[in-house]
């Protein structure tokens, strides 16, 4: 393999620096005793963090927000496997326009959206309530969803699935013995995707969330508009956190890089 | 009664006839390959025997039973892909138990057969291997030992050995065919290899825009080709332009030859290189000049030019004179290594 030049290493080196800057400068400043943004100059403090069990509404709205990720998500990917393993090997009229229908969320902008389903939801009665909130977001994470198994499915030797089938398995045991494990990789990034596009959805949910159902970003959203304290770097680095641990996790699990590369770890 | 019977056997893919009106009658225990260029029907004809492709017209019988109203997981057939088709994620002891676990065999029995399996094809100690940590030669064995293990009806197997070297290919070809013979199941071999096919099957099915050219024995199509399809298929072949004289003579150049059965007026001979030899001074022979000769190590092959086609030789290297570009020389050859072709003038 052949070695970055220094020029190279140096603008890899300033691109990750950009990228990580302003995580690592959120959470510093979450650690403040001020009153305001600042870097902790006077020793860290857990201030802001503590403060954060002083506002309910944000562990509720962190609670709803995770309750949609994942149920927006896996719903999403249900539709998504089907779909994408009917485009994936079928030639049939309107595969083009399924195609396109459900990628299509990924090209409306999100304003449009908001707007839309605030007045499709008004219409149908389910307007400000959790289910509207969730058929929603379907709706927006099903681009990601189909993307990855599509890409998934596409690399199926149906070979594979014939070998099952000649030796005696029937249609649903080999999904569920062949099919699903080749395209397992697809299915569970596909699903984080959608579940991390779920919860970090705001300009679309800002319009359909009533006061019942805030989810968390649209909390900080509206507390933003009001206060500009470091509450608000504390709830970012919780979340920094947490999303650090779960990658940690999954990449223990599965691997990362097989995850979203798909080249195996061998 | 056959064994495996297909009967009329057609498959049209849109306006494209794959498999035309194909009969072939295969009998227990016997290795028959479908051999043939790209195209010419002989993958459909095994996706048809699987299953995986509907047929249109026609029948499959096994022992006398339709096959075609069968669903493929119900056929009890094995099959070895060009791909090997392994489930990557399954070891090889998975692979090999997977079609037994279809059949609800108890496990102790499972692992029996699966090590027996893995025995057979020579994997014994791979049973935790993962595939993809295994070479070409050895996935195909466990592709191998996965379709045996279930003691199929029929045993299919689509160009097994393309996908390896040559080195391993000759020696997988010895071992299949060992293998064949000692578990004895029937065995249908589809393949573009002519060297493959003539080193495995006891019979090879020749075919060509979805039609059955020639079936025969290895060395009956090597050396009584039915068509030019055949002989220039199968080896290197001459095709030569004669004249027959209606009385069971035919003319090439000088050389006369009987041939019974040889029509009047023109006619195509197909004579293999190996068969051409120079004639002695005086002796009646086809003049042909030499264009160009290339060293084998075991012998040489001359191309030369004559009056009745472009046509190959060849020389054993053992000591005598080759002859060298430009020289005219005189051929012969006997009237039992000419196959007539059907099919009127010369091209």
């Amino acid at each position: 393999m052949r070695r970055n030049s220094p020029p190279a290493l140096i603008f890899h080196g300033l691109f990750v620096v950009f990228m990580l800057a302003p995580l690592l400068i959120v959470c510093v400043v979450a650690f403040t005793p001020e009153g305001y943004l600042s870097l902790p100059t006077r020793g860290p403090s857990l201030r802001w963090f503590k403060a954060i069990f002083d506002y309910p509404e944000f562990i509720r709205a962190f609670r709803d927000s995770l309750w949609l990720a994942a149920l927006s998500s896996t719903i999403a990917i249900m539709l998504a496997v089907p779909a994408a393993l009917a485009i994936a090997r079928y030639r049939f009229p309107g595969r083009e326009a399924m195609t396109t229908l459900f990628m299509s969320p990924l090209m409306v902008p999100h304003v449009v959206l908001g707007i839309a389903f605030l007045r499709f939801f008004t219409q149908i009665g389910i307007s400000g309530t959790f289910v509207g909130l969730v058929l929603s977001h379907i709706i927006v994470v099903i681009p990601f969803a189909l993307r990855l198994v599509l890409a998934a499915s596409y690399g199926i030797d149906r070979r594979i699935e014939h070998a099952a089938i000649s030796l005696g398995a029937g249609t649903s045991t080999v999904f569920r013995r062949v099919t699903l494990p080749l395209i397992l990789p697809g299915v569970v990034s596909g699903w984080l995707l959608a579940a991390i596009n779920s919860f970090d959805e705001v300009t679309m949910t800002v319009f359909i969330a009533s006061p019942a159902t805030v989810t968390l970003p649209v909390r900080m959203f509206l507390y933003i508009q009001d206060n500009i304290d470091p509450l608000i770097a504390a709830v970012s680095a919780c979340l920094i956190a947490m999303t650090a641990a779960l990658l940690f996790a999954l990449d223990r699990l599965f691997g990362l890089d097989r995850l979203f590369v798909g080249s195996g770890k061998g | 009664m056959s064994h495996l019977v297909l009967d009329g056997l057609t498959k049209r893919f849109g306006g494209f006839t794959a498999v035309d009106a194909m009969n072939l009658s295969v009998e227990r225990g016997e290795f028959v390959s479908l051999l043939g260029p790209s195209g010419c029907g002989k993958t459909t004809t095994l996706q048809m025997i699987a299953g995986f492709v509907d047929v249109d017209r026609g029948g499959i019988r096994l022992d006398g039973a339709d096959l075609v109203s069968v669903a493929p997981n119900k056929r009890g057939l094995g099959i070895v892909f060009q791909s090997y088709a392994l489930f990557p994620h399954m070891t090889v002891a998975e692979n090999i138990a997977f079609g037994l676990e279809m059949r609800d065999v108890s496990k102790p029995d499972r692992d029996k057969r699966t090590l027996a399996a893995m025995e057979l094809v020579g994997l014994k100690g791979f049973a935790d291997r993962y595939p993809r940590r295994m070479s070409g030669g050895q996935q195909q064995r466990v592709a191998l030992a996965r379709a045996l293990v279930i003691k199929p009806a029929l045993l299919l197997l689509d160009e097994p050995l393309s996908n390896l070297d040559a080195k391993l290919r000759e020696e997988m070809q010895g071992e299949l065919r060992q293998i064949q013979r000692s578990v004895g199941t029937t065995t249908i071999l589809v393949t573009h290899d002519q060297h493959e096919a003539m080193a495995l099957s006891d019979r090879i099915v020749v075919m060509n825009q979805g039609r059955i050219e020639q079936i025969g024995a290895p060395d009956q199509v090597y050396d009584r080709p039915a068509s030019a399809f055949v002989a220039s298929f199968l080896g290197k072949t001459n095709v030569l332009a004669g004249t027959g004289d209606g009385q069971g003579s035919v003319a090439i150049g000088d050389l006369v030859l009987p041939l019974p059965g040889a029509g009047k007026g023109p006619l195509q001979l197909a004579v293999r290189p190996e068969r051409l030899s120079i004639a002695a001074a005086g002796e009646p022979g086809l003049e042909a000049r030499i264009l160009g000769r290339v060293f084998q190590g075991t012998h040489w092959l001359l191309s030369a030019q004559s009056a009745a086609g472009a046509l190959t030789l060849m020389r054993g290297n053992d000591g005598a004179a080759v002859p060298t570009e430009g020289e005219t020389v005189r051929l012969r050859f006997n009237a039992a290594d000419a196959a007539l072709l059907p099919g009127g003038a010369a091209p």
